[in-house]
């Protein structure tokens, strides 16, 4: 396309410098704030960090609820996605807008309305206590269960565009002809979908693990203080603390968990294939 | 036509120069009922000075790193914070004793806001009473150790350690638990034992307001200045009277150490101070008048923290004393209540 390297390097240049100044070395001055001391270069930070039994309840919460919400998502995603592609061109444009309706909401808005939902004069309470099944309403805010909830509904959307994507690239007549061999719907998806859609599912999981970790307006609405996340723990050390050694630390974290995140999905896939 | 563009041009740059050169004074303030304290306070004091302020809005914590950060060219040159942010600024030598003399209203407020944290390095301007919100027709509240009693399980909030409200939470139940120990940690344990049956622990006066609207929770600890957020709801809530009392606290001005303007910053706390402005600031419900001489009707003293029987009634918790236990109550308030 280009006469010579020069060119393609001459139109980049504006975005990496831009990239580079803005971003990258402010990241980076940020992050070492993680790995210095008063004598010198240390890791004291971390280690002081995982000392405290708070953050380490908080390190694993995130970690479990980021695991469980990219799990749960590509569970729903798989069969959400499967139903759209075997819709047909009209129903499949409707019901794909649908999806990606919430996500042109506000995720303020839309966790504002999980307090409705879920609070004691919400509408599952008002089920649960019309059905007998309780004699007082429940305590669904401020806990875990809302917060794997509200991120569940926020990023969702994100695994079954990108698994929509994927098996929209799956040849038509594979399937079929693993049943015509004999395969069950079971046999089918582990050996036939899964390994066609590995990447989809590697771009959904990461997208939404990684959302589920850095998201910080859900579990500050849905989980309080009582249900810390790094995220809000982050928050809190900044805005409450002025620490921003340990709130460094967090963000380094959330880092190295979303590359983990991503290079772990990619193994998986790897190795199936 | 030459002669009246250059004319123009000419006029242009003498009113952009002029303007220019109006005098600036920075303040740092908390972030809340700005557009009231603009028609209250901003506006006729720019007026009679003839300067330009520059509002710096913010959290207590952000705005004392600002400080603290540019402590060698200091770009706010008068704050208004809490006593006990105050004597950590004070204690970290960025705030500058004030010379009473340049404020011709300090000898109208009330004894305590005079010299509220030692060597004049402040002066109080408004105080707050802190006592229980709740819903009078779900229940009813006598003491601050209802907070953690079987009635109010489940449906009870308390304020965060880390705001302002949380030490004074610490102080009453102590008062209502222990009589008065002054040793905060079997509170915090006895918290962290009923963890479960409290909501959640607010930071902001309007998160709590969200929830009380909501009907999430029934009584909560609260700052007398965030009643207004509730005094007009349609739900039945009323301002606690605990047989330990209510307890109090007081917000400060300060001025920057070497800031270079503090003949500015001391007209401004001059006029704030001023019978005429507190008077205005009370009756607009924003802030409660640290000056003894405000009058104001029963109406709108039923809403603030009004008078000296009140004020003297106060449970203040000494700034010298959250300074010393902060980190020690935050500690131990992580590892047994928030877990």
């Amino acid at each position: 396309m280009f006469l010579n390297n020069r060119e393609g390097l001459a139109l980049a240049l504006p975005a990496a410098i831009f990239s580079l100044l803005l971003f990258l070395v402010p990241v980076a001055i940020l992050l070492s704030e993680a790995f210095r001391s008063d004598t010198g270069w240390t890791l004291s930070g971390y280690t002081e960090f995982f000392s405290k039994p708070l953050n380490q309840v908080v390190f694993f919460r995130t970690l479990k609820l980021g695991v469980l919400v990219a799990g749960t998502a590509a569970v729903i995603g798989y069969a959400a996605a499967f139903c759209i592609v075997n819709l047909g061109p009209t129903a499949r444009g409707r019901i794909f807008g649908l999806v990606v309706l919430p996500l042109m909401i506000s995720p303020v808005a839309r966790t504002y309305a999980w307090i409705v939902i879920l609070g004691r004069t919400g509408i599952v309470n008002d089920t649960i206590v019309g059905l007998g099944l309780s004699d007082t309403p429940i305590r669904l805010l401020f806990t875990e269960t809302a917060v794997f909830i509200g991120l569940l509904q926020l990023f969702l959307p994100l695994m079954i565009i990108s698994l929509v994507s994927a098996m929209e690239n799956i040849p038509r007549d594979v399937i079929p002809a693993a049943r015509v061999l004999g395969a069950n719907w079971i046999q089918v998806f582990i050996r036939v979908i899964l390994p066609l859609t590995k990447e989809g599912l590697v771009i959904g999981g990461t997208l939404v693990f990684t959302g589920a970790l850095t998201a910080y307006i859900t579990p500050a609405i849905l989980g309080g203080s009582k249900v810390l996340m790094l995220e809000t723990l982050l928050y809190q050390r900044v805005n409450v603390s002025n620490d921003f050694v340990s709130a460094s630390v967090i963000a380094m974290i959330l880092i190295v968990m979303s590359f983990s995140a991503n290079l772990l999905l990619k193994r998986i896939a790897t190795a199936r294939s | 036509m030459k002669k009246l563009m250059l004319m123009l041009v000419s006029a242009a740059a003498l009113t952009a120069h002029s303007a220019m050169a109006k005098d600036t004074l920075t303040i740092s303030v908390y972030s809340f009922a700005q557009d009231a304290y603009k028609k209250a306070l901003y506006d006729p004091f720019e007026e009679i000075c003839d300067c330009e302020l520059v509002i710096e809005t913010g959290n207590s914590v952000e705005r004392m790193a600002k400080i603290e950060a540019n402590a060698a060219d200091p770009v706010i040159d008068m704050a208004v914070i809490s006593s006990h942010d105050a004597l950590s600024l004070a204690q970290k030598g960025l705030i500058a004793p004030l010379d009473i003399s340049k404020l011709s209203n300090h000898a109208k407020l009330y004894p305590a806001a005079q010299d509220p944290i030692g060597n004049n390095m402040a002066v109080g301007y408004t105080f707050y009473a802190s006592s229980i919100v709740y819903r009078d027709d779900l229940v009813k509240i006598k003491s601050w150790g209802d907070l953690l009693g079987k009635d109010l399980a489940g449906q009870v909030s308390l304020p965060n350690i880390t705001g302002t409200q949380g030490p004074l939470t610490l102080m009453m139940l102590d008062k209502a638990l222990n009589g008065g120990s002054g040793d905060f940690s079997s509170v915090i344990a006895k918290i962290g034992e009923d963890a479960d049956d409290i909501v959640t622990f607010y930071s902001r006066s309007s998160e709590l307001a969200q929830l009380m609207n909501q009907e999430e929770v029934i009584a909560a600890p609260l700052g007398r200045f965030a009643w207004s957020r509730f005094k007009n709801s349609p739900l039945s809530f009323a301002w606690a009277e605990p047989e330990e009392g209510q307890a109090g606290g007081m917000n400060v001005m300060i001025m920057t150490k070497g800031n270079g303007n503090e003949e500015l910053a001391y007209k401004l706390m001059d006029y704030w101070l001023s019978t005429e402005v507190q008077t205005r600031i009370a009756e607009a419900l924003i802030d409660s008048p640290a000056n003894k001489d405000v009058v104001v009707s029963d109406e709108v003293a039923d809403n603030l923290t009004y008078g000296a029987d009140l004020i003297n009634s106060l449970n203040i918790l000494s700034p010298a004393e959250i300074i010393a236990n902060r980190d020690a109550w935050v500690e131990q308030w992580n590892a047994e209540v928030i877990k």
